[in-house]
């Protein structure tokens, strides 16, 4: 049992280790800072390693993350710790940042992993997937996907029946069910809050049927379907195995909708719908594919040119508001729409319907910060002191925020409001 | 001594492996001469393939690497620093594209693009035979970075560097700076004007010490490489003419964008009275009292035309503008909350108030704004209409009628180009884009970089951009040059030419060939040769061609590596 | 000669030419598959002897996707690389080569599609039955 907390020092602490707080420490590290990046999750990378493609150039997801992620690991001036929970930060003055984390235990030394799978194999319990939205399922001890970092089994001890086969299969030996939580004190000059959003959860809107008819998924799911990384090697229904032909994707799910309580746009549902889209055509030439839409939100460089192309390859869009989505017998759906362009109430048949979920705010920083108060905007995002001239200033001096922890942004511009981050946090510790 | 290399051929997780039979490739080019090893990867940049390339280089004491995976434009530095950290001098590593110039390029024909990426990679092979370990040279670092333009990118970059103590030289072409902050009312989220924000902003550049404010400036020369760039300034003040030479290490560009001027007759503009740009609208509400009065006409309504100069079904602005959606809607906010009696139509394409400003949009619709969604193929007609003026267009949202609204001023939301004055990107040979904006190396891996190592650009002028964002942008690129001069030392390419002093017989071609004057004549024993500066040669090549005995060759570009890349590709 | 497509060798430049390349791969654009290049620095910095080689070996024509006046080394590359094809043009005649086997033209670095263009009006000029 750990009596006494260890103490690290380090000049900026960056919170969460997705997309903008990776940039924005590797930003920080290559200008000579120290930093250790709080993670909660098993793996860097966030919501981006996750995905298939990105638009507008359809350079995998991947090609881009993970040697980002990489550098961040390998950089001498950074620390990682991941599967950890930051449960307090105090500011005692200017430059003096004093944080409390704790180490989740891995059940693995990560030092002796070689990421063989032989415990993954062995393992005899299997629960859903997370890390592919559920799609599939994992065992109890497993690599969080294949390209994690680090790239590290774990045991899910709340599943686990310690029966101890993967101990007995483990080559290195290096399965320790004796680990136990492990508490850090962190110091820091300054810290930066990466928390990211949360994907909105569409089974709030009765209407679409999620979780109830077996081929309405989210986008997200889709991405997993799509991406190399993928569980099956094709695109399929994952109810029935049934190759999809006509595939409807609902925009604004969970968006622009005051009576769901988010009213704003999310700025990437359009454009990584139109991404998809491209990439089903590709996949599933024969596939029809329907956009339902309120405005296309092409805003981006290059992105009408994006959305012209899909336009081009023979996605259709239509312009209307969603109603219900009920299911047949035979699994396909049928979508209830108000045509906009007639006024009228028509109805279509599906065979898969993808959901383009929205951004949610994570307004959980707010609660870590004790000694100052880390105000949330009316939207519950990260409220920004100074939006225009200093975006990535918070209420806190000495705090800055990065990503899309103050409201929905592509990753272009998540990666912008990261290296902006940065600066302000360079010249703070100038100061 | 043989070298022993590792070749390893990427699937990109299906970019490359769904129309390049990967497999094949491995095994076509497994017994090529020196390859020891050959392994087709999923993904050749991922953390765990550099690990295993890692282990492969030390295991097999490898004295070469060949990875054939996208375009070295986005991940040859990566494999470089795989090859280093492996104790591997990072010049050994040769990179093959065989995606953007193979899987992509001929997704159409599996078996070419895979015989393709065969030879490919056969040439980077060859190359990676005679490949020889480099030592980059090691230059010192201006610590100073000169800003060009002074809007509100420019202006935010160069107070942020100033705060992280480097040297700022802010040059302006204008007599003040601003930039387009002069002609912004209220900007979403704030409500505040752009000329509160440039008080602000005024006041914080006062109190740094590290900023050179040179207005009414502009770079007329440049010269120099990444860490000692030097650039001459004309400065035209009231006693006439000056010139003005600064040394910096890093330049970051800001020059921000133009507003598209409609065309003669476009929506009636310059035609009819009473149809006025976005820009112009602003500046009449900045000025207007009690009523809102124009050409003599009190206005009761005000009809806004969208999407002119963006997205154009017909001209060559296929791009969208970003941030007039918002702009228009503010704007016209801004109407109401003045002369609450006025009554606005949109004239869109769809409203693109993305994010947050959509909560604006909503607002618009609350007061009572209304909105028609026009089509491209019915788009607005302007036409005069007893005193006033007649919009019709297309309406998506009533089956496609046409619909009529009456007004008595027309706005055009014109969008954003970029700036009419060209001089500096052709000076810095600065790449643009299919949108004629200055073009980043990456939009994601390296979003404020140019090819032009050490000129990083901001704001507006890479594309059209809010303020936030374009702040945003600005302290991206400056956190990017600061990086550049904050170490005081630079690695350089050492990529130069050198001459063979047994065949050269001096006769001064290479010299008058070379636009950087890194050729001079030396006395070698008796005989006159020509030498290289290796601190001024840039490796253009420019002298290979010219010489009568080809007694120059260019450092990773020699004969025999091109002729050897040229034989292999030819079988 | 009578095939689909020719042998074509490419001189692009790794900062200029070469991208447009890329993008023309990014954009899905298809040129024949015969086609292969080789980024330099400048465009100004090709050897004759290279692309003499290149048709020795068994090339059916050369491309030089050249900087044009979009080159960062300088405003003489277009007039150097002029000079180059001319040069190559004497010795290709000496040799019997047709001249039109080597063409030249400014490829920008967003040009793609005027790449494409090039390529295959030059890969039909070499296809045609009299060459």
């Amino acid at each position: 049992m750990q009596k006494e907390p260890t103490t690290l020092s380090f000049d900026a602490l960056v919170i969460g280790g997705g997309i903008a707080g990776g940039e924005a420490a590797l930003n920080l590290a290559s200008n000579g800072y120290k930093v250790i990046i709080i993670e909660k999750r098993l793996s860097l990378g966030g919501k981006m390693i996750m995905l298939s493609k990105v638009f507008p150039t359809l350079d995998c997801s991947a090609c881009i993350t993970t040697p980002k992620v990489s550098e961040i690991s390998r950089h001498p001036n950074i620390t990682i710790f991941t599967e950890s929970d930051l449960t307090s930060v105090e500011k005692r003055g200017e430059h003096d940042f004093v944080a409390k984390v704790t180490r989740r235990p891995r059940y693995v030394v990560a030092e002796d992993c070689t990421a063989c799978q032989l415990c993954e194999e062995a393992c005899p319990v299997i629960v859903k997937d997370q890390f592919q939205y559920n799609l599939v399922g994992r065992k109890a001890a497993y690599i969080p996907f294949s390209i994690a970092s680090p790239k590290v089994a774990a045991i899910d001890i709340e599943n686990c029946t310690l029966c101890g086969a993967c101990e007995k299969v483990c080559p290195p030996g290096c399965i320790d069910f004796t680990q136990e939580p492990r508490d850090y004190v962190i110091t820091a000059k300054t810290a930066i809050v990466a928390t990211g959003f949360k994907l909105y959860d569409p089974s709030n809107v009765p209407r679409y049927n999620y979780g109830e008819a077996k081929n309405v998924i989210t986008s997200m799911q889709m991405e997993r379907l799509l991406a190399p990384t993928r569980p099956f090697h094709t695109i399929l229904r994952s109810s029935d195995g049934k190759v999809p032909d006509k595939i409807a994707y609902v925009l604004c799910a969970g968006s622009r909708d005051d009576s769901l309580g988010n009213p704003i746009c999310s700025q990437i549902c359009c454009m990584y719908s139109i991404k998809q889209a491209q990439l089903l055509m590709g996949a599933l030439p024969m596939a029809d594919i329907t956009i339902y839409y309120i405005d296309i939100r092409a805003y981006g460089k290059g992105y009408e040119e994006f959305y012209e192309q899909a336009a081009g390859m023979g996605v259709r869009f239509v312009k209307g508001k969603i109603g219900r989505i009920s299911e047949k017998e035979n699994g396909n759906l049928t979508l209830r729409y108000e045509d906009l362009a007639s006024g009228k109430l028509k109805e279509a048949d599906h065979d898969l319907v993808v959901l383009s979920v929205g951004v949610k705010p994570n307004s959980e920083p707010a609660g870590l910060f004790t000694t100052h108060k880390l105000e949330l905007d009316s939207l519950q995002f990260v409220k920004q002191s100074d939006p225009l001239l200093s975006p990535a200033k918070t209420t806190i001096e000495g705090v800055f925020v990065a990503g899309t922890a103050t409201g929905p942004k592509d990753i272009p511009d998540s990666i912008l409001s990261a290296g902006s981050a940065s600066t302000e946090a360079i010249c703070y510790l100038n100061q | 001594m043989k070298k022993k290399l590792g070749i390893y051929i990427c699937a990109c997780g299906g970019n490359i492996s769904d129309y390049v039979d990967i497999e094949k490739v491995k095994d076509s080019i497994k017994d090529e001469d020196c390859v020891i090893l050959a392994k087709t990867t999923m993904f050749a940049c991922g953390d765990s393939n550099q690990n295993d390339m890692d282990t492969d280089i030390k295991e097999n004491n490898l004295s070469g690497i060949v990875v054939a995976s996208c375009s070295p434009k986005l991940h040859l530095s990566t494999f470089r620093a795989v090859s280093e950290r492996a104790g591997l001098n990072k010049y050994n590593y040769v990179h093959a594209n065989i995606r953007e110039q193979a899987s992509w390029a001929h997704s159409d024909d599996k078996t070419g693009a895979t015989e393709k990426a065969i030879l490919l990679v056969k040439a980077a092979i060859a190359k990676a035979r005679l490949a020889e370990s480099l030592e980059p040279i090691v230059i010192e670092s201006k610590r100073s970075v000169a800003v060009i333009g002074g809007g509100v990118a420019g202006l935010k970059a160069a107070i942020s560097l100033s705060r992280m103590q480097d040297e700022v030289f802010l040059i302006e072409r204008d007599s003040r700076v601003g930039g387009k902050l002069h002609e912004l009312d209220t900007i979403s989220p704030e409500q505040l004007t752009g000329k509160e924000l440039l008080n602000i902003l005024e006041e914080d550049i006062k109190n740094e010490k590290n900023i050179t404010l040179m207005t009414n400036s502009e770079v007329v020369g440049y010269s120099g490489n990444i860490g000692d760039f030097k650039l001459k300034v004309n400065i035209s003040g009231s006693q006439g003419q000056s010139q003005k030479d600064i040394n910096v290490g890093s330049i970051l560009v800001a020059t921000g964008f133009n507003s598209y001027t409609p065309a003669d007759g476009e929506f009636g503009y310059n035609q009819i009275k009473n149809v006025i740009t976005l820009p112009q609208f602003r500046k009449l509400l900045r000025n207007s009292n009690e009523k809102l009065i124009y050409n003599d006409k009190k206005i009761g309504s005000i009809a806004y035309i969208y999407c002119v100069g963006s997205r154009q079904a017909k001209g060559d602005n296929k791009y969208c503008s970003r941030y007039c959606c918002t702009a228009a809607v503010q704007a016209s906010l801004d109407v109401k909350h003045k002369y609450p009696e006025i009554q606005n139509y949109h004239f869109t394409k769809g409203v693109r108030t993305y994010g947050k400003q959509e909560l604006i949009y909503k607002e618009s619709n609350r007061v009572g704004d209304i909105y028609i969604q026009f089509l491209d193929k019915k788009p607005p007609v302007v036409t005069e209409y007893d005193g006033a003026i007649s919009i019709k267009a297309g309406d998506l949202l009533s089956e496609k009628k046409e619909i009529e609204a009456i007004a008595d001023l027309v706005v055009l939301i014109t969008g954003m180009v970029p700036d009419k004055d060209t001089s500096l990107g052709s000076l810095f040979k600065l790449p643009k884009g299919r949108d004629k904006f200055f073009n980043e190396i990456h939009m994601k891996l390296r979003p404020v970089e140019t090819v032009i190592d050490g000129i990083t650009i901001a704001g507006t002028c890479q594309g059209p951009k809010n303020v936030m964002e374009s702040v945003n942008s600005a302290m991206s690129a400056a956190a990017k040059s600061h990086s550049f001069v904050s170490k005081g030392e630079l690695e350089l390419e050492p990529i130069i030419a050198y001459v063979d002093k047994s065949s050269c017989n001096w006769c001064n071609a290479c010299s008058e060939a070379c636009p950087f004057n890194a050729v001079s004549m030396i006395d070698d024993g008796g005989k006159s040769v020509a030498t290289i500066n290796t601190s001024t040669c840039k490796g253009c090549g420019m002298c290979l061609p010219v010489c009568p005995s080809d007694s120059i060759e260019l450092i990773s570009f020699t004969n025999k590596e091109m002729e050897s890349m040229i034989d292999v590709l030819a079988k | 000669m009578n095939k689909r497509s020719a042998k074509i060798l490419v001189f692009s430049t790794e900062k200029i030419s070469d991208p447009a390349i890329d993008m023309a791969g990014l954009l899905k654009l298809h040129y024949p598959p015969q086609v292969y290049t080789i980024a330099i620095r400048c465009s100004s910095g090709i050897k004759p002897k290279w692309i003499m080689r290149a048709f020795e070996k068994g090339f059916d024509g050369v491309f030089i996707a050249a900087d044009g006046s979009d080159c960062s080394f300088g405003e003489s590359c277009i007039e150097k690389t002029g000079s180059i094809v001319e040069r190559t043009h004497i010795m290709m005649k000496e040799k019997g080569l047709e001249p039109a086997r080597l063409r030249m033209a400014a490829i920008c670095s967003v040009c793609s599609e005027s790449f494409v263009k090039q390529i295959k009006s030059f890969n039909e000029l070499l296809i045609k039955p009299e060459n």
